[in-house]
């Protein structure tokens, strides 16, 4: 399969033939399939005994059988003969299931590496890399690395002892007609790869115009209003005319390089069989060659061709390659910031929930985003943390659960900083509720166990009956085995946090953090929600950003932030009494919602 | 979209036979060169097997002529093949070019209704993969199916002559070879089909794991969706092998089928050689046509698969032909009648809806005077939006209903509508193009001026001093990325670049700060003494600058007036106020 060329990036540039580093890095790959290397590797020999036994046979053939008449032993050099070609048949299926056996193989491995690196990363390099470019390097990459392997390339050498064992035994037939052959190749050869070289080139621009205009076709269909108001057709189709045009001229160009590839090797082997019949005929003259011999020479010619035309085009695809692999081991080779400790790695037990933050800073670049927090939370506390946006509430819980480091400062679990628990306990510590619940493709079940093994069945359907969540799960199809619509896209926002919500309660974690959804909520989902939301936080300790009157009403202590710190702290009823922000926020947004 | 079984050819290909038009000589001319490739290439055994001949005799007679000839047939045929190839290859291109031409001029020429339906995605692969099978089933198509026909109308009867029976035996593995290579390209594109359905999901699972990463990390996900990730490859690798299976057995079989052909010959026509009733040379000259026979018959074999591919491409493109706008193309055309409005709107009991079943507007009837600044205000989904829409003529409306300066909206040229109405859409859709041409849009009457004066009306024009190239500066995915703010802004200077008298803009400052927005209403404050301004508001500083809100609930004014009569008057107005209100509070403090 053809990787897909989607726009004009780095992606279709080429590299260097080869990159010693890199190919040594990637045979690692291979190392796991070694027999099929070894494979890959005794096969193309075996196919060139073949290539190199058949002209002595044709020879055999015609100078001891058809030439004299005597026919006795013919049938003996004709059953050697179909069994060659069979022979060649299955060595050359062989050779090229291995290979792609092989190519496919690697490609499957390379992929699940750079996957699972992937997975390692942190937030911030996701943040900084878009989508799309993450499943290219995933995706398309690796199967341009694939067709390198595929089209045979690691028995290049291979090939190359191919045409060297043609030669060999070209010249044991006759040493002066390879002399004739041996001197006129390197020029078909130069010519050959010259041309291959430049149709591909001319190839990719191809490929790139015609990139352009499906990129050109998908803006206008989603410009297409502005291009209705402002009467911009016929500057489109102009526009456009501009890409299409090249693309029909370029063509030409291409048209006539392969046209001229497939008759230059066509030709020039007409005209080197000719050439043989000269010089062989005045060698036949002196008796220095049977007729038999310039047969068979005449069946090589013919024959030398192909892996010559077959060699142009592997160096290309080699060439492709390259840049592919720097691209993948460049991604593979990026750290993550957010790291397990090598070293004074803390076990925890059973975790209590008690969280403390102290002296905690952070920033993106030059924004301060936290500008110094100290906040003591007990075990079993629920706090309700309010304030505009861009105060940094959603950092705070980024903190904690090692989304980010803090710049100074650190958190802690239990009295122990959370850069010395393991990422993945950490992270089952502190549930995190987002405010817009991602939701992957599968069943609604899934979506709340995440695939995870170890959640039973039963514990999802008490899950969701404990959130409240199965009153809606029952009302689809499958019930809990209803499979979501495009991540969801059926669901309402309240129906969304409330599986966001399910979740935490078949993960059971002893922290739990929630971003409230702002955006408005049907009624019965805000019952719902509210319900769930009392008994998630009723033996856990909790740390909600609240966008609800009734969760600041429920809440223990209620931080209130303002620009990166905390600047008013306490009950409902005593920050009212004080009347600053808390009062205000109180009176613009959460008043009003009620 | 797939047509029946039964769809006569000729309707299937009413888009693609009009595109030949014109093109009888050079099919001619291409099918004459074609006829010529074959008729050299089918010498030159002929001219082997008399070298051989020649050869065979004790004083080489005219073996020099020979040698001369062949290597005089070698570049002739060279000669012949390039320019056969060219030609007919070229024909497909034009062909492509064309029709690719045509689909792209239908597409701008559809309107709103067709790609509410049609995903963006699949319209941009027709354009690009379906156009492109269609250029294989013309240009290699025609050719292959000629070659096929011209090898074997020139070589069958010289073998035959030669010798019957041996030519029998030469061509057993024939029907093989065309058998084999139909059924493998068929069962080939359809693994490569299941091979690609792989790719995509495994390619979808990683767009959707990176999307969702942070809902993977927060839950420490990451081991079992290694694992998951390691079943989507194992599927794809599986599939793979299955197709790359196939594959591997091409070439091999194509290989074997022509020694098979040639022991054939070694096994029957050696007996004759040696029997005398053959010449060596005969013996070498069948090898050779043999040769000649089983490429255009694996040829042939592959391109009734490509062939078949590109017919249903075309289905797909024609599909697309066939719609028909509801603008007609005599108002597309039409030249414009009037030059500059007075900028009067009248709208008559307007009804509209997206959806049949589902009205939007229901039985609007309103004046708006020229030189006015006229306010929609309405909760979300009270359809004011619709009714910008349905004004700036993106979607149908029956013939009666809306009249700009006395004209029925439904007869105006488009010329002279987009000359003298824009509109600043909610979305503000910005060109991968630098931001001049993104506001002038190559207007070829428009100046830098006239972009940096909009600019300075939509405020932007401090902010874009400082971006890398100013006006000059790439926009989108390859450039600079704009906040949402600096998009609506460059969106809303393009509205005011165009100059036309009627501009309406849906809800443009929902991105932009209140300080900004008051700029900005100034200025359209002052712009509206000379032209018709008609904006969906959603904030309160816009609401006051109007000099006639109406007020819209389910489709329906319910009350119009002046901000201050409204307060007054209306409760629902009062609330839309007071929400207003509060927001632009809470975000306030928030600065």
């Amino acid at each position: 399969m053809m990787p897909a060329v989607t726009s004009e990036t780095e992606e279709t540039r080429y590299g260097t033939f080869l990159d010693a580093k890199l190919m040594v890095r990637f045979l690692g790959y291979t190392r796991p399939h070694r027999k099929w290397l070894a494979a890959a590797l005794l096969l193309p020999p075996l196919g060139a005994l073949t290539q190199f036994a058949q002209p002595f046979v044709i020879q055999l053939a015609v100078d001891r059988h058809l030439v004299t008449g005597d026919m006795a032993g013919f049938p003996l050099l004709l059953a050697a003969l179909a069994g060659l070609n069979i022979f060649q048949l299955v060595v050359g299926y062989l050779q090229f299931a291995v290979n792609s056996l092989l190519g496919q193989r690697v490609v499957r491995d390379l992929r699940q590496d750079l996957f699972a690196h992937l997975m390692t990363l942190d937030a911030n390099f996701f943040a900084r890399n878009p989508s799309g470019t993450l499943t290219n390097r995933v995706a398309n990459d690796t199967e341009a690395v694939s067709q390198m392997v595929s089209a045979g390339v690691v028995n290049l050498a291979g090939d190359i002892l191919l045409l060297v064992a043609m030669g060999c035994g070209m010249v044991l037939l006759s040493p002066q007609l390879s002399l004739l052959v041996l001197a006129l190749m390197p020029l078909v050869i130069w010519v050959a790869f010259r041309v291959t070289r430049r149709m591909r080139l001319i190839q990719r621009q191809s490929i790139l115009l015609q990139a352009r205009m499906t990129a050109r076709i998908t803006e206008e269909t989603e410009g297409r209003d502005v291009i209705r108001l402002f009467h911009r057709g016929r500057a489109a189709m102009e526009q456009f005319d501009q890409l299409n045009r090249p693309h029909r001229e370029n063509a030409d160009k291409s048209n006539f390089l392969e046209a001229f590839q497939f008759s230059f090797v066509e030709s020039s082997s007409t005209i080197i069989v000719a050439l043989l019949f000269w010089y062989g005929g005045s060698l036949m003259s002196q008796e220095q060659l049977t007729i038999g011999v310039l047969a068979a020479f005449i069946d090589s010619v013919r024959r030398l061709f192909f892996p010559i035309r077959d060699l142009a085009g592997k160096f290309t695809t080699m060439q492709s390659a390259m840049s592919a692999l720097e691209r993948i081991f460049h991604l593979m080779d990026t750290p993550s910031a957010i790291v397990d400790p090598v070293s004074n790695l803390a076990t925890v037990k059973k975790s209590l929930g008690e969280i403390r933050f102290c002296g905690v800073e952070f920033g993106y670049d030059a924004q301060r985003v936290i500008t110094g927090i100290d906040l003591h939370i007990r075990s079993g506390e629920r706090i309700a943390v309010v304030g505009p946006t861009g105060a940094g509430k959603s950092t705070l819980i980024k903190l904690l659960n090692r989304t980010c480091d803090p710049d100074k400062g650190h958190v802690e679990i239990d009295g122990i900083p959370v850069n010395r628990i393991p990422l993945p306990q950490l992270r089952r510590m502190a549930g995190v509720v987002q405010q817009e619940t991602f939701l992957f493709s599968g069943t609604i079940a899934e979506n709340i166990g995440l695939f995870d093994p170890s959640i039973s069945r039963e514990r999802i359907r008490r899950a969701a009956e404990e959130t409240g969540a199965m009153s809606f799960i029952q009302t689809l199809p499958n019930g809990l085995d209803s499979i979501l619509a495009e991540r969801g896209n059926n669901l309402s926002v309240g129906q969304r946090q409330l599986l966001g919500m399910t979740r935490i309660f078949a993960f059971d974690p002893p922290i739990l953090v929630l971003d409230e959804a702002t955006s408005s909520v049907d009624a019965a989902s805000e019952r719902l929600i509210q319900a769930a939301l009392e008994r998630l936080m009723a033996d856990r300790t909790s740390l909600v950003i609240a966008h609800r009157l009734s969760t600041i009403r429920h809440a223990d202590r209620i931080i209130v932030m303002a620009k990166g710190s905390i600047v008013e702290q306490g009950t409902h009823q005593a920050l009212m009494e004080q009347n600053g922000l808390f009062a205000t926020l109180y009176a613009l947004q959460f008043q009003a919602s009620n | 979209m797939n047509p029946p079984f039964f769809t006569p050819l000729r309707r299937r290909l009413r888009y693609l036979l009009p595109l030949f038009r014109g093109q009888g000589k050079t099919l001619t001319w291409g099918f004459l060169l074609l006829a010529a490739t074959n008729l050299t290439a089918a010498t030159i055994p002929y001219g082997m097997k008399l070298a051989t001949e020649a050869l065979m005799t004790p004083t080489h007679d005219s073996l020099i002529l020979y040698i001369l000839a062949l290597i005089g047939l070698a570049l002739t045929n060279a000669f012949f093949r390039i320019h056969s190839r060219m030609t007919i290859f070229g024909m497909g291109r034009d062909v492509e070019y064309a029709l690719r031409k045509q689909y792209h001029a239908k597409l701008l020429s559809l309107d709103a209704p067709f790609f509410d339906r049609e995903k963006t995605g699949d319209l941009a692969s027709r354009g690009a993969a379906d156009v492109s099978a269609v250029r294989m089933f013309v240009g290699p198509g025609f050719l292959q199916s000629s070659n096929v026909i011209m090898a074997y109308t020139t070589t069958l009867p010289v073998m035959l002559a030669l010798d019957p029976w041996l030519t029998v035996f030469a061509l057993a593995p024939i029907p093989l070879v065309l058998g084999s290579t139909r059924l493998l390209t068929r069962r080939m594109y359809r693994l490569s089909r299941i091979v690609a359905d792989h790719f995509g999901q495994m390619s979808g699972f990683i767009q959707e794991s990176v999307a969702g990463m942070a809902a993977i990390r927060a839950h420490a996900r990451e081991n079992d969706w290694n694992s998951r990730f390691r079943q989507e490859t194992e599927a794809l690798c599986l599939a793979s092998l299955k197709h790359s299976q196939l594959q591997s057995l091409f070439s091999p079989m194509v290989l074997f089928a022509g020694s098979l052909g040639g022991w054939l010959i070694l096994a029957y026509g050696g007996y004759e050689v040696a029997a005398g009733r053959l010449t060596m040379g005969d013996f070498v000259a069948f090898s050779g046509y043999l040769a000649l026979l089983i490429w255009p018959t694996v040829g042939f074999g592959w391109i009734l698969t490509v062939m078949q591919r590109g017919l249903a491409a075309l289905d797909r493109i024609s599909g697309v032909l066939d719609v028909q706008p509801f603008l007609l193309p005599e108002l597309i055309n039409a030249p414009a009648k009037t030059n500059r409005w007075n900028g009067h709107i009248s709208i008559r009991d307007l009804h509209f809806a997206y959806q049949p079943t589902v009205p939007v507007l229901r039985g609007v009837s309103l004046e708006i005077r020229a030189g006015r600044l006229t306010g929609l205000a309405g909760r979300i989904g009270s359809g004011k939006s619709a009714l910008l829409q349905v004004l700036a003529r993106l979607y149908p409306t029956p013939a009666g209903m809306i009249f700009m300066d006395q004209q029925d909206l439904t007869t105006i040229p488009e010329a002279e509508l987009r000359r003298n109405l824009t509109m600043a859409p909610q979305e503000s859709f910005l060109f991968s193009a630098p931001l001049l041409q993104n506001i002038l849009l190559d207007r070829p009457d428009a100046t830098q001026e006239t972009a940096q004066k909009a600019l300075a009306l939509a405020a932007l024009d401090e902010e874009v001093k400082g971006f890398p190239q100013a006006l000059e500066t790439l926009i989108g995915e390859r450039g600079i990325t704009l906040s949402g703010g600096q998009r609506q802004r460059a969106a809303l200077a393009r509205a005011l670049a165009a100059n036309p008298v009627i501009v309406l803009l849906d809800d443009v400052f929902s991105h932009v700060d209140a300080r900004t927005e008051e700029l900005i209403l100034n200025n359209i404050r002052f712009l509206s003494d000379s032209h018709t301004v008609v904006m969906v508001c959603h904030r309160v500083a816009a609401l006051r600058q109007a000099d006639w809100i109406y007020l819209l609930e389910a489709g329906q004014i319910v009350a119009d007036g002046s901000h201050e009569t409204l307060l007054s008057t209306s409760q629902l107005y009062r609330e839309l106020h007071d929400t207003m209100t509060r927001t632009e509070a809470l975000e306030a403090l928030a600065q």
